[in-house]
Formats: C-alpha cells, structure tokens, sequence
C-alpha cells in the first residue's frame, strides 16, 4: 500500500510587539511573579516578556490563524505582519487538506466563531494549539500559551485588563475560512 | 483538555502500522480503555477493547454520532486511522483523545449531518436573502438601492474584516433575510444620524461606480440626488422596513393599473427599460443578477399583448396609511426629471412617463378614492396614523419648504398639460396649500371621521347642485375641479395623502364658502374650499381629467383671494426663502439671472444648490 502523504506543519510565530515586549516588559510590568524569563540581563525587577505572541499554523501551503474576524488563511507569510520572526516545526499529518479544511470549517462554526475571540482566553494561539494537536497530536511551545495567564498576573495586568479584554487582533491579509464550496 | 499527543511523542515515520509503535502490552483478555473523541462540535468517551480494530471503533462511534462509518475520519498523532489498524498500533491508550472529522455524502456540503444543522441554516439563509433582498430592493425609489447598499455598507464598516467586499455581501445578504436585524440597525442611533444627512447619502451613493453610469446616461437621476428633500423623504421612508414593503406593494398596483391603459403598458415598459432596469442591474449585480430581466425581454417580445384585464379595482388594502408615495416616488423621480430636465421640454420618453404615470393618478382616484372615503370615514385611527408618522410630517415639511417642487409634481398631470394657464394660477397657492397642511388644527380636523363625513356631504350636495342647477354655481365647470383634484387626490408625489384632506379640512371653517366647492380645488386645493367637493367630484368624472377648463377671471380671482384669506390665517411657519438663499440669490444676479422670483423659485426647488437652480432657470427660460 502507498504510504499516506505526510505534510509538514510549521508553526509561524510573530512577535506583535515587534522587539518593544523584551526591551520594556521587565519596567512595565513590575514585580514579576518568576522574574525574568532569559534571567539575563534583567535589569529592572519586572517579568520579562519576550514577546506578544500571534501564531499560525502553516500547512498544505496555507497560512491559517484565527483572530476577531474568524479563522483565516493567507499565503504563507501574507499578512501584514509580515515574515514571522520564528518557525517551529511542529510535525508532519497525514491529514488531506481537504480534510483539513472541512474540520476547518467546522471549528469555525462551533469553537473559533468569529465573535469566540477573547484575547486573554481564546486567541490566535489557542486556535492554534488546538490545530496543532488535531494534525499531529503535539501541542505549541508552553511559552506561547502560557503568555496571558503571565501578562495576568502582573498588577499591570491585572488593572488593564478590561482595556487589554476588548483588543482584538486581526492581522489583515487574510480571508475568511468558511464553507469548501465557497462562502455563503 | 485531555492530552492526546503527549505520550505518542515524535510522530513515526509514515508507516502507520507496523513495528512498536506503542509499548506492544497486548494482554491476552482486552482491556477495556476509554478513549475520547472531538470532533470540532463536541467531544464524547468512548469504551472500547483496547486491541480492537478502527473499524470497529468506527462502528461505536457511528452510533453515536448518528453518521455512518465512511462519513467517520479518525485522526491520531497526526495519522489518519485506517479501518484495518488496531488502536494498538497507533498508540492509542487509555486516556487519549482521538479527532474525528465527519465528512458529509456529497462533498461539496463539506460537512454532513450534525454540522450540516449550521450549515444548512448558512446556507438557506444566504440563499433566502436573495430572494428577498431583490424584492426589497426592486424599490421604484432608486435611492432605496442606494440607502441599502448605503447601509450594508455602513455596518460592515464597523467590522475588521480583512475581506472587505465579501463580508460586506455577507452582511447585506443577512441584513436582508432578517427583517429584525434591519429594524435593529435602523433604530441604531448612528445609523439614523446617518440616513438623516442627505449629503451623506448622496456621497454613499454616488460612490457606488454602477450608481455613477446610470447617473452619466440618466441625468435626471443626479437631479433627483441633488434634490435634498427628495433625498430625505426616501430616507425617512427608507428608515422604516415595513413602510418600504407597504410601498413596494402599492407600486405593484399602482402599476398593474398602468398597464391597463391604452397605450400605458407601453408607456411602462419604456419606463421600465429606460430607468428601472439599468438601475436595478446595477444594484443587484451583487444580488445575482437582475431577477426582471427575464421578465423585461419576455415582455418586450410580447409587447402587442396588453394584459386584457379591466383596471385593477381592489383596493389596496390601506392606501394611504403608507403614503401611497411608491407611485408618487415614480412620478416624483419621472416628474422631478422633467421637471429639472427643461419644463415640458423633456425628452419624449419621461414626458409619456409622466403622462402615462399621472394616468395611474386618476384611474387610482377612482376605485381608490372610493375606499379611500369610506376607509377615511370609518377609521379615523387611519388619518391619525398616517399624519402622525414621521415621513409624513418630513414630507410635509419639505414640501412646505419647497413650494416648487411640489406645484411641479401637481401640476405635471395631463390636466395641466392641457392647460398651462390654470397651472400657472395654481402654482402660487401651492405655497399657502402647504402651508396650512402644516397647520395641527388641520391635522386634528382631519382625523375627525364626523367633520369628515359632514364635509363629504356637503360636496355631494354641491356636485347634485351643479349637475342640477349649474346656473347657481357660477361657471365651475367640473372638470376644473375634477382636474385639479384628480391630480390633487392622485397620488402626484407626496401630495397624495394631503390632496383631499387639505382640502377638506380648510374647509370646515369655510362654511359659507361651501358653493365655492366644486373650484374649491381649484385651488390646488390650498384652499380647501372646495375639500370634500374634491374626491367625490373626482371620483364620479374621472373622465372628465382633461375636459378643457375655461374658468372665468372673476371666479379664478375669487379663489385666489379665498386662498390668501386662508393662507393668510396660518402664519408661515418658515424662514423666509428669501433670507436663507440671499447669498445664492446674489450670486444668481451676478450671473445675470435678474428674474428673482425665478431664481427664488428655482433656488427652493433645488434647496440652495447654485448648479441646479441655474439648470432649472435655463431649463425654464426658452418656454
């Protein structure tokens, strides 16, 4: 029998704050719960963040990422944000893109609707993770999940949060993923 | 969430099956091991022999899924479970969670039973908008296109979509299909902000490409834009969803009427394929095409067969409750573009539109008028509503504002045609016709079914009186009455609802101006004198529309000074013309306008807009 294609799935991982998160969390957010990450060069008392994290998932030749508009695809790289600034190979799937796209669909409809998106909660990276696992059963870097309970956890925060709560990001660039036969 | 790709680690090689994929425990008796399965909807345990096959862990699901087992798509790790697999081989433990994808029978569904609930309810009521955003947007109103297109397009803006046009088609396919969506966004403050600025509107509708071709080979259409009042009677009517419907509706009628007239059939179907059909091709490319297409090219083809039926003698169900001003839209747009085009000068096509579309004012008069008397006598919640909404106010107020435009749109009818004279006799009473409509205690009468009925009378009484004794009516001849009113009560433009009813209720303080009733109307029936004479006149000689009209100088004097008494009583209500339109009026006269009563006139009509006022002056001064 032939053996099933393997597709590769990277993860595309862009730093929103373009540099600013490392270079000003640690004075921004004061007393970190862990200190800093790196732990060097740390010189304020701050966490250290080294990025606002926005990830996709990149496989079958499509950029796929869910932000406040739904679950979008682009050209690799075709948002406005450009090139990532880091590519972690999560694996390789069997799953056809045709598949890939109804399931897609799918998630589109139930658990990644459009107005689904919360910053903290059910971002751009919870979506995903939850893709990651579905194409090849391992999750994204921890650090990237973990960066909302981290911001949180700071009084900084903690006090902007209804501010930070209504944010929505969505890289434009992209389309709507909506039904395979083409939107409504 | 449960942890599924942990414990299978780096994925293997794309050999599925074979060697040790997970600890190779097979113990003799099956274990039974819970396994979770997610599909994008839900997620559900399942108990299973530990060494059972995918395909029997298929049939389990399928269960309970309600799918069948080739709609089942098993993923793990990244694998896609074949049937002939065992669990076993692909590490599948106890504790892990497994993906399912279903997949629907026909593919293009893309996705099958449960998720095709979602689905299906996507794509019905995509497809529903269809239907009903062609029937809404058919409105005779071209701005009706335009304020849609307008509004879909305003609430997309408030969305990040990174596909602009197509969430925009979403959107108004939505907006369409759900009448309580459209009320919600109507009744959006900032939407109404919006809808009330004319200019705005026009900006919306002028950047709509289609909208800017039809304006380059239809230029009266930008006239109708550069009109503000007309512009913000369509937005208040616009504004209310059930309104436009009501609308639509009436138009319908008003033009199966049409069609039944000699030579009017034709007459529509010029109107149809010169203005109606390029516009809504061009609103309703985005709808998919121009559902009347057809219907216009059969049509064409049989163009010899006129629809052999009488007049269409139902009467609309309230016909004036929403303001009959479907037909008055069409007439106002076909007469607006005559009238802003050069007087009676037009081009053949809209001036048989007009003639042909103020048909429809007297033949409605009839069947219409009958109900509408007896509709007006029996309910006076009918008058109240209808004076009471808001575009009726609106409409009365712009007209008020804009004498002119409102003596064009009367004055247009085939009456006058007929009769130049009479028309420029009635056109300065338009302006303290108006004026008292404005006046509550007008208001209030009218809605008094009492003051009504008396008043009908009495007009019976004098159209016995001057069938029997035309001697003591002193030359009114009925056909001036009946002309007047038959346009006055027709439904030209937005005077429809106030045509009768002005009339008849100036005239309960008019009491001994009774006799005067038959020329009352003459009046454009400003003065109301002749209010109640109206209709019923109207409406027992129809026919008599064009009878020629030879009033004499004393009776018409007459008149005039009855109107004024009447106008005189209502204080105006409105910052003089004058004043507001000094600076226009200065630069007119620098242009070398000099007639300053035209340039007034012209300056109402187009509401301060220099470019128009001078298109009407020029248009007017060869006649």
């Amino acid at each position: 029998m032939e053996p099933p294609n393997l597709y590769p799935v990277k993860l595309y991982v862009y730093d929103l704050s373009k540099g600013l998160a490392r270079r000003l969390s640690p004075i921004m957010l004061g007393e970190g719960a862990g200190g800093g990450r790196e732990g060097a060069g740390t010189a304020g008392r701050g966490k250290q963040l080294e990025g606002i994290w926005h990830t996709s998932i990149v496989v079958h030749k499509d950029e796929f990422f869910f932000g406040s508009g739904g679950i979008s695809s682009c050209p690799p790289g075709g948002t406005l944000l450009g090139p990532p600034d880091s590519v972690v190979d999560v694996g390789s799937t069997e799953v056809t893109e045709e598949l890939f796209l109804e399931y897609l669909s799918s998630l589109g409809e139930s658990l990644f609707r459009s107005e689904a998106y919360n910053l903290f909660e059910h971002n751009c990276n919870t979506f995903t993770n939850e893709v990651a696992q579905f194409l090849t059963g391992r999750k994204i870097p921890s650090y990237i999940t973990d960066l909302p309970s981290e911001i949180l956890s700071t009084p900084f925060g903690q006090a902007l949060r209804p501010l930070l709560d209504s944010i929505q990001i969505q890289p434009p660039g992209g389309s709507p993923v909506g039904r395979p036969n083409g939107q409504s | 969430m449960a942890e599924n790709g942990e414990s299978s680690g780096p994925p293997r090689p794309s050999r599925g099956p074979a060697a040790a994929q997970g600890p190779a425990s097979a113990p003799a008796e099956p274990k039974i091991i819970k396994v979770t399965v997610k599909t994008p909807k839900e997620k559900e345990e399942f108990a299973v022999p530990e060494n059972s096959s995918v395909q029997q862990f298929k049939e389990a699901i399928s269960k309970r899924f309600k799918s069948q087992t080739d709609q089942l798509v098993l993923i793990f790790a990244g694998k896609i479970l074949k049937d002939q697999d065992t669990l076993i081989q692909h590490g599948i433990h106890d504790g892990l969670t497994v993906h399912l994808v279903i997949k629907s029978q026909n593919r293009p569904q893309g996705q099958s039973t449960q998720p095709s609930n979602a689905a299906g309810t996507n794509t019905t009521s995509a497809s529903t908008p269809r239907s009903n955003s062609t029937s809404i947007s058919t409105n005779s109103n071209p701005f009706g296109l335009g304020s849609l297109g307008g509004l879909a397009g305003l609430s997309s803006l408030g969305l990040s979509s990174t596909n602009f046009s197509e969430l925009q088609n979403q959107m108004q396919q939505q907006l369409l299909s759900s009448p309580e969506m459209m009320i919600q966004i109507m009744e959006n403050p900032f939407v109404q902000s919006m809808l009330s600025n004319p200019d705005l509107m026009r900006q919306l509708i002028m950047a709509n490409p289609q909208m800017q071709q039809l304006i380059q080979r239809n230029p009266e259409i930008s006239h109708l834009l550069n009109n503000p009042d007309i512009m913000r009677q369509t937005l208040e009517i616009a504004r209310n969803p059930a309104m436009m419907q009501e609308m639509m509706r009436n138009q319908d009628l008003a033009l199966s009427n049409l069609e039944s007239i000699p030579g009017g059939y034709n007459a529509l179907r010029r109107m149809y394929t010169d203005i109606q059909e390029p516009m809504l091709n061009a609103a309703q490319e985005q709808f998919g095409g121009n559902p009347f297409a057809s219907v216009g090219s059969s049509s064409s083809s049989g163009e010899g067969t006129q629809p052999s039926r009488t007049e269409n003698r139902d009467p609309l169900p309230n016909p004036w409750a929403p303001p009959p001003a479907t037909q008055s839209s069409a007439t106002t747009s076909t007469t607006t573009s005559s009238g802003s085009g050069s007087g009676s000068s037009s081009n053949s096509a809209t001036g048989n539109t007009v003639a042909a579309a103020n048909y429809v004012a007297s033949i409605f008069s009839t069947p219409g008028m009958q109900s509408l008397l007896q509709q007006i006598t029996e309910n006076p919640q009918l008058i109240q509503n209808m004076l009471s909404a808001p575009y009726m106010r609106s409409m009365m107020q712009s007209l008020s504002q804009n004498p002119d435009l409102a003596a064009q749109m009367m004055l247009n009818s085939p009456v006058f045609t007929a009769n130049p004279q009479l028309q420029e006799q009635m056109r300065p009473q338009l302006p303290a016709f108006l004026q008292q409509m404005q006046n509550p205690d007008t208001l209030s009468a009218m809605s008094n079914p009492r003051a009504m009925q008396a008043l009908m009378q009495i007009q019976q009484g004098l159209q016995t009186l001057a069938t029997e004794a035309p001697g003591l009516i002193p030359s009114f001849t009925p056909g001036v009455g009946v002309g007047v009113l038959g346009t006055a009560i027709g439904p030209v433009g937005p005077v429809t609802p106030i045509g009768p009813i002005g009339p008849i209720v100036p005239f309960t303080p008019i009491g001994p101006i009774g006799p005067i009733g038959p020329t009352g109307p003459a009046g454009p029936g400003s003065t109301g004198s002749g209010g109640p004479p109206g209709p019923t006149v109207s409406s027992s000689t129809p026919n008599e529309t064009t009878s020629p009209t030879s009033e004499s100088g004393p009776n018409q004097q007459f008149i005039q000074q009855m109107v004024q008494a009447l106008a005189g009583a209502n204080p105006p209500q409105l910052p003089n013309p004058e004043v507001r339109f000094q600076q226009q009026l200065e630069q007119l006269n620098a242009m070398g306008f000099l007639n300053r009563e035209a340039n007034l006139q012209a300056l109402i009509a187009t509401g301060g807009d220099i470019n128009a006022a001078i298109e009407r002056l020029l248009g007017s001064q060869p006649s």
